[in-house]
């Protein structure tokens, strides 16, 4: 590319080819106003505000359009363009509503700002606004488009970075106005409210439905949201010590630049919540009396912790005792927290509720890497040459990376949707394969991706140069492939054997970006990543850019939480707890020992504590009572324990159940870093106080591990960051910086890429049992992180009024003779539920689908406690159910 | 009364016929309007997933241009001109005598489907000041009992001449 000169205001410039004359003068400090520009979205010259004159020709342009040209010489602000640029204005201002001093936007509209820097106050021109109707009926976006000023920004950020398609320009000249699909309003439209078009929009058309604070916050600061692995960057208005908005960060960098989602947006007034714990509490132990809740003072709750634990630790041993960390809470507090269970307490039950599934995805993927594998960049996501997405939607899930998946296929990527379900990546999907596992209950995700990979092998489309220079055991794999018989393996991959080849056929000669989830504690199998991780070889994916395989983190700081130990078999920096080498500096540097042995698994923790021989456990930000499969069972299994302390920041069923409760700060009330799912570690500040004596919770386990009579004392988050980047030396990025990325390791010349064999699922002979006809699909939908234990405290999200729905397709419905108000009870072999339903012509017959989060979360009624997943199982949490109208209940309260 | 339901395979084989086609969206929506006499909103959806667009671009260019229309429109559409020529000869008045006859306002359709009354801002036949189209017929030198003695032509025959209801539901487009 070129590089031009050109001449503005009188200074020499010089820019790339291709520049906007405005962008190369906003890059040499020279100010044009535009209310239509936005450096992520194609320029659009909407407002012409941004009037240049071209000295040599006296041509005035929108400078936004106009790509700078060799020798050019221009003015940005001669009389006549600012004179140009005034009736503009003033045109803009008589066809907009005088309501300035009632309007959300308040001092930040940037239609005012640029007026009252033009001088235009009162205009002289009839005033002839524009009325239009004023929609506010749903919780998250008020839309006044008479304030509408037709810049296109909403329109082009839902189309360019969003790629919902919710709205377009209806009609055109003075009637013309962004408007939904046959302008309904927009909880009608398939608008996902991710408030975009809200931060971007210049003047108070949009605004965020706030029925607490209006107008301009006091002061702004940034953060990163607390809510799925993305880590989006966040600028959050303050005002008081209370959070009244939240708007993407406008820096450099930022995983999410100008967008969010409707959690990330809407759903953090859960930190206002009046459910907010914000006193240490210690309960009762009176005589027949009703257990109660005490306060009681910081030193008062942490002693009695501490004795409490110290005496169980005596007299049943350190394993008597557990501790389950948060993907929460930051990597600091993570640390400190396994660090006080190992050692200090000399426990091996270090556990995150994570930790089975997508930690071990994590593992095994840093395995067969070499661990050079640790930084996937979404950015890089975009350049792909074709993505294949397996696990839950993403659009709901984490809608930021369905944004890029859904920009990488509109740039014109292959993407390849593997889904049971209707996915909102459909639509740009140039084959949506979806398994049918209503017809095969054996169904198996490893043999969907073998399929795929032998048919690749069959068109002779895969990476042969990639596997002989990078790889071993290429031949006997892909004999092994060759082994299967391919109608089976459709079979066993529930969809024809036509889908398997016309995705080798869509994947061939292209490297491939496999993006892998995983819902609500159910992940791909050990088989099924290793089918993954053979077919990301045999497309020659693995080491490229954009490329290979992405894993989402469900929630903030997954990533984090595992990669500092939090996990029984594990220690910080992903060593294995077996491994010397990695054990032997920790203990050299916490002087102590640390058990080889790791410690038990959530199944095995629940297990142990029915049966007694856990007598503890010490729960940090976590809510297990509402994640975890068969509540009832769990409940029972927590009631049994001696002792029980929950350090958490809401009220939620664990904590009812808690001896001490200590309350912690929320992410905006705290310092720290999460790492993401790209392996970008992030760093936020405290913008707000915490609520009451609330204590953020690394100085909680100072206060704690002090009053143990450990030696090291924690006085800053600083002291904590430094012994992680001493001792885990993958986070040597983690500073006071704002981010920083995981470091990868190098990889030795020669390195290479084992594959694994080829595992064909022996044929499991359980016929579906006739009295679970169905096949029910439970995952999340977008309004809910996960269970759902914060975003159901959102009054925004509660108020939205859904009612986690079962949907069905038109065939059952008509099947089971429903009607619309029906309730139906949903009974599997491990539970039963009752919820409404609606119908989805999109869904196949027997296959119906359950939201998470719903009515305390309890579709988890529905799957049984069980450990890791096994062979062949899938990446969505599957339940065989049967349905029936519920005749005798009416609505539920 | 309703306008006739969407022949859905007819729709279908309009779709299939451009969906291929380079720049095929104008053309598909042309004959689709042409074929119904209005684009049916309901018709969005699917023309959006054949042509993998979003549904709310497509509303977006049907709304945009004057051709296309998401109403159904009245068996004779009458275009009154309201251009400068038009005007200077009493333009206004036809249109002011249409109004009244029809008893339709500017963009009304008839409630039997007979009538559509629209104006334009220049039909391009100043020459015949005052002009008004009805379909695709021009008629020119407009004066009160030319419009109408043009408007009887199209006039449906009067209830009592016709038939059964059901018959007239059946010319009703």
């Amino acid at each position: 590319m070129e590089s031009i000169v050109l001449t503005i205001n009188g200074k020499k410039i010089s820019c790339q080819e291709g520049t906007s004359v405005f962008e190369a003068a906003a890059k040499n400090g020279i100010h044009i106003p535009s209310l239509c520009y936005h450096p992520d979205l194609k320029p659009y010259g909407a407002c012409r505000l941004c009037l240049v004159e071209d000295e040599k020709t006296g041509r005035l342009f929108a400078s936004c359009v106009t790509p700078a040209a060799r020798d050019m010489v221009i003015q940005t602000d001669t009389p006549r363009v600012l004179d140009h640029r005034r009736n503009i204005i003033r045109l803009m201002m008589a066809e907009h509503p005088e309501s300035c001093i009632v309007c959300n936007k308040g001092n930040r509209c940037q239609l005012r700002r640029i007026a009252a820097d033009l001088g235009v106050g009162e205009n002289d021109l009839y005033p002839m606004p524009n009325y239009r109707s004023f929609e506010q009926l749903n919780p998250f976006i008020v839309r006044d488009l008479s304030k509408c000023i037709l810049c296109g920004k909403c329109i082009r950020a839902d189309h360019e970075l969003v790629c919902t398609g919710a709205i377009d320009y209806n009609l055109r000249g003075f009637r013309s106005r962004p408007a939904t699909a046959h302008e309904t309003p927009l909880e009608h439209s398939n608008c996902t409210f991710c408030g975009t078009c809200v931060s971007i929009c210049p003047t108070g058309a949009l605004s965020p439905k706030n029925a607490w604070y209006a107008g301009t916050p006091e002061r702004q600061a940034s953060s990163i949201c607390g809510f799925c692995g993305i880590g989006c960057a966040l600028d959050i208005g303050i005002s008081g010590n209370k959070i009244v908005e939240i708007n993407p960060a406008d820096l450099e960098e930022t995983v999410n630049r100008a967008t969010l989602c409707v959690r990330g947006h809407f759903a953090h007034d859960f930190l206002n919540s009046p459910d907010r714990l914000t006193a240490p509490m210690v309960k009762s132990t009176g005589e027949n009396e009703e257990p109660a809740f005490n306060e009681a003072s910081w030193d008062e709750a942490v002693e009695h912790v501490i004795s409490r634990l110290s005496d169980i630790k005596r007299t049943y041993g350190p394993q008597s005792i557990a501790f389950i960390g948060s993907t929460k809470c930051s990597i600091e507090e993570n640390y400190l927290f396994q660090k006080i269970g190992r050692a200090i307490f000399q426990s091996e039950n270090i556990i995150n509720m994570a930790s089975q599934n997508s930690g071990a995805q994590l593992m095994a993927l840093d395995q067969k890497t070499g661990g050079s594998c640790r930084v996937n960049r979404l950015s890089d996501l975009e350049k792909a040459p074709a993505i294949v997405v397996l696990g839950p939607d993403p659009d709901h899930a984490a809608p930021v990376l369905g944004y890029h998946i859904k920009r990488a296929a509109k740039k014109g990527a292959t993407l390849i949707v593997i889904d049971p379900l209707p996915n909102d990546l459909s639509l740009f999907a140039g084959q949506w394969i979806r398994p049918e596992l209503s017809k095969n209950p054996n169904f198996s995700l490893t043999s969907l991706i073998n399929g795929i990979a032998a048919e690749l092998v069959a068109r002779n489309g895969h990476a042969t140069e990639f596997i002989e220079n990078h790889t071993l055991d290429g031949n006997a794999y892909t004999e092994g492939l060759n082994a299967q018989d391919p109608e089976a393996i459709a079979g066993l991959a529930a969809v024809t054997r036509e889908d398997l080849k016309t995705a080798a056929s869509l994947l061939e000669g292209k490297k491939t970006a496999f993006v892998v989830g995983h819902t609500a504690g159910q992940s791909i199998s050990e088989a099924g990543f290793n089918a993954l991780f053979n077919l990301s070889l045999l497309t020659g994916s693995q080491g490229g850019k954009g490329t290979g395989i992405y894993l989402m983190t469900e929630a903030g700081n997954g990533m984090g939480a595992f990669d500092m130990g939090v996990s029984p078999d594990r220690l910080p920096g992903r060593h294995a707890i077996s491994d010397e080498s990695g054990r032997i500096p920790l203990e050299k540097a916490w002087k102590t020992k640390i058990s080889p042995d790791p410690g038990l698994s959530m199944l095995r923790l629940i297990e142990a504590a029915e049966n007694g021989t856990l007598k503890a456990v010490y729960i940090m930000g976590e809510n297990p009572l509402r994640k975890l499969p068969q509540p009832r069972r769990v409940k029972n299994a927590l009631k049994k324990l001696d002792f029980m302390v929950v350090q958490d920041i809401l009220c939620n069923q664990t904590v009812k159940l808690a001896d001490v409760i200590l309350p912690g700060a929320a992410f905006t009330e705290k310092a720290g870093a999460f790492t993401n799912m790209e392996g970008r570690i992030q760093n936020f500040a405290p913008i707000v106080s915490p609520p009451g004596q609330a204590l953020p919770d690394w100085e909680i386990l100072a206060l704690l591990a002090s009053k143990m009579g450990y030696p090291e004392k924690y006085t800053t988050i600083e002291q904590v960051k430094q012994e992680i980047r001493r001792l885990v030396p993958m986070h040597a990025d983690l500073g006071s910086h704002r981010q920083g990325w995981l470091k990868n390791n190098g990889l030795e010349s020669g390195f290479r890429f084992n594959f694994s064999p080829v595992d064909i699922p022996g044929p499991e002979p359980a016929p579906p049992d006739p009295n679970f006809p169905y096949t029910g699909i439970i995952r999340g939908l977008r309004y809910h992180l996960g269970c759902g234990t914060r975003t159901s405290r959102s009054e925004r999200i509660q108020s939205f009024q859904l009612r986690g729905q079962i949907e069905i397709s038109p065939e059952d419905s008509q099947r089971l003779d429903l009607s619309e108000a029906d309730r139906l009870r949903l009974t599997s072999p491990f539970g039963q539920i009752e919820r409404g339903f609606r119908i989805n012509t999109d869904m196949t017959v027997g296959q119906i689908f359950i939201p998470l989060a719903y009515n305390q979360n309890d579709a988890m009624n529905l799957v049984d406690l069980c450990e890791s997943p096994t062979s062949g199982a899938p990446g969505w949490m599957v339940c065989r159910v049967k349905i029936e109208k519920n005749e005798t209940s009416g609505e539920m309260p | 009364m309703e306008p006739k339901a969407i022949d859905w395979d007819q729709l279908h084989v309009i779709i299939d016929k451009h969906r291929y086609q380079k720049w095929g969206l104008i053309p598909l929506l042309q004959e689709v309007q042409e074929v119904f006499g209005y684009i049916p909103p309901a018709s969005i959806e699917p023309i959006a997933r054949a042509m993998k667009m979003f549904p709310t671009c497509i509303q977006g260019v049907i709304t945009f241009y004057a051709g296309f229309s998401l109403k159904p429109k009245g068996r004779y559409v009458i275009r009154v001109c309201r251009g400068t020529a038009c005007h200077v000869k009493g333009g206004r008045s036809i249109l002011r005598m249409m109004k009244k006859e029809l008893e339709l306002e500017e963009g009304e359709t008839s409630p039997d489907y007979q009538f559509t009354l629209e104006t334009v801002a220049c039909l391009g036949a100043c020459f015949l000041a005052p002009t008004m189209m009805v379909n695709k017929n021009y008629y020119g030198k407009l004066t009160p009992p030319k419009v109408i003695s043009i408007l009887n032509q199209y006039r449906k025959p009067k209830p009592t001449e016709s038939s059964s209801p059901a018959k007239e539901a059946d010319d009703g487009r």
